[in-house]
């Protein structure tokens, strides 16, 4: 009995240590104070007036928003493509391929910042939605491919058989079968990689530029020298934002495991 | 199976054709930016291998990979412990206890990195919250530097990365048959004994695969030292950083990401043949 209330007093403060430290700058966002301090002792939303008011905060938001909805797109579409690509090889292609999807992941992001922002300079995609779009696409595409990949293996061959002996051709069957099964699997790779952009800090930082920045840039840029709680609105922003996405996620992947059942 | 199914060649060439947008995303931003590096390494004035000549030659990159993996030997031997501990307890909570521990374990993936680590320089300040508690309830006599220094990127990164540890232990774990442990316990077993002859043994590919993830993670972790870090604690990223932001000195850079690149996949070479790596993308 006593070992059971050790336990969960254990859960209980893990728990804590866990989350509040994540959640820590949102009561920063509502100070009234002129500096960022935890916890405030006065209370105000002159900081969200403040956030709203400034062009270059809302201008990295909606950049933010543009390039996590553009690669989050780029990343089902051609995620979707390779894994019924993946699905035709042979066993041994198909574990050579999921090596190569592996690479982005396991590369250190500074050095793939690095070379991105040589390249895109080159060719004069610094600062460009174009050049962060790329970027987070490929970063956020080889979870795509393995989600939709998942879903796919989960597939049963004999409904696309059974279609094909009823006289349907591929597109059809990808359209009336597939393309329904594994929605769900396209739904979670979509918000994985909706979030896994708009979290994204290191390949922004070096391909944004004076016009073009996501929200992590400017946060970044702030942090750096001296900021002020204005910098806590903009964490609680993607805060929210990342865990509606989760919630968003669960919710999918909940209706997946209740197609099945 | 295969008959009735197009011929094998129209096939390859189906799956070449759905293949070829991803592949061509990951040659032009993946493999292409690598090249360039790998070519921009070997492009000094100098010489071709005058940038790896130098690099080598300089005490900082040594004192600077010293740091980077003292730093990442030390968050994962933290990890780990913690990571261990919270694995055990999941196995052991009941339904819905189990359910919350392991929201609040995995919530923070969800997070980004930069704000969580904005967090701590707000928890760790001089008169933050942390040091208040910790003179209030007198552990310390006054506010201690938790900050720009080895203490704070250590106490940030461990929280990072505690789920990348959590996850693949807990997955081992719960694999253990629970009447081996009631075995262990019933033979007069302490909880010691039972840890280093059952627990530690059955798991160790759980913790081999998580020692693995969070040492790879923060060999390459750049936010967190660039800003809670001090001059003392400079890793190869941030190194890497300077060279391009403030040096301008693009062979360096080069050379500095192929060492770190090279550094990485030496180590996955070696933890490969040991645990199996695919995992590294489902656990995030």
């Amino acid at each position: 009995m006593a070992r059971a209330i050790g336990l969960k007093l254990f859960a209980a403060l893990a728990a804590a240590i866990i989350v509040l430290p994540v959640i820590a700058v949102i009561p920063v966002a509502f100070s009234a104070h002129s500096y960022a301090r935890l916890p405030p002792e006065a209370w105000s939303l002159r900081w969200w007036a403040a956030f709203f008011a400034d062009p270059t905060w809302f201008a990295a938001l909606i950049v933010s928003l543009e390039v996590a909805v553009l690669s989050a797109v780029a990343c089902i579409v051609l995620g979707t493509s390779a894994a019924l690509g993946m699905n035709r090889l042979p066993p041994v292609a198909r574990k050579l391929l999921a090596g190569v999807f592996l690479g982005p992941i396991i590369a250190p992001a500074i050095v793939l910042a690095v070379g991105l922002y040589s390249l895109a300079r080159s060719v004069g995609l610094v600062g460009s939605l174009l050049g962060l779009v790329i970027a987070h696409t490929m970063l956020a595409m080889p979870y795509a491919v393995l989600n939709i990949g998942v879903s796919l293996a989960a597939l049963d061959p004999r409904l696309a058989l059974a279609a094909a002996g009823l006289g349907a051709d591929r597109w059809r069957i990808f359209r009336t079968i597939t393309l329904p099964l594994i929605l769900p699997g396209i739904a979670g790779g979509a918000v994985f990689a909706f979030v896994t952009s708009f979290d994204e800090v290191v390949l922004a930082i070096f391909l944004s530029g004076p016009q073009v920045k996501t929200l992590p840039v400017r946060i970044w840029e702030e942090i750096r020298v001296e900021y002020t709680p204005v910098v806590a609105v903009a964490a609680t922003i993607m805060i929210v934002l990342a865990i509606t996405g989760a919630a968003l996620g669960r919710l999918l992947g909940r209706v997946r495991q209740e197609a099945r059942a | 199976m295969t008959e009735g199914m197009p011929q094998k060649s129209s096939d390859a060439l189906g799956a070449a054709l759905l293949l070829a947008p991803a592949l061509l995303v990951i040659a032009i931003a993946f493999l292409a930016p690598l090249a360039r590096l790998a070519a921009l390494s070997f492009s000094s004035p100098q010489g071709v291998l005058a940038a790896y000549r130098e690099l080598l030659g300089d005490e900082v990159f040594w004192i600077v990979l010293r740091n980077t993996i003292g730093l990442a030997a030390i968050v994962t031997i933290i990890t780990l412990t913690g990571g261990f501990a919270l694995a055990l307890a999941l196995t052991r909570l009941g339904g819905g206890w189990r359910l919350a521990l392991f929201a609040a374990v995995v919530l923070p993936l969800w997070v980004s990195v930069l704000v969580r680590t904005f967090s701590w320089m707000l928890l760790l300040e001089r008169n933050g919250p942390i040091n208040e508690a910790m003179v209030a309830t007198g552990v310390i006599g006054q506010p201690v530097q938790l900050l720009f220094n080895f203490t704070g990127v250590t106490i940030a990164m461990v929280h990072v990365l505690l789920p990348y540890a959590v996850l693949p232990i807990y997955a081992a774990l719960v694999k253990i048959d629970p009447a081996l442990l009631k075995a262990s316990e019933g033979l007069g077993a302490s909880f010691a004994t039972t840890f280093q002859r059952v627990l530690l043994p059955l798991s160790a590919r759980g913790v081999a695969t998580a020692a693995a993830f969070v040492f790879l993670l923060s060999l390459s972790f750049f936010v967190t030292p660039a800003l809670l870090g001090g001059a003392n604690n400079m890793t190869i990223p941030m190194l890497i950083d300077t060279f391009v932001n403030e040096r301008l000195a693009w062979p360096l850079a080069g050379a500095a990401s192929m060492l770190l690149l090279g550094l990485v996949l030496g180590c996955i070479a070696v933890i490969g043949r040991f645990v199996p790596l695919g995992g590294l993308a489902e656990a995030r």
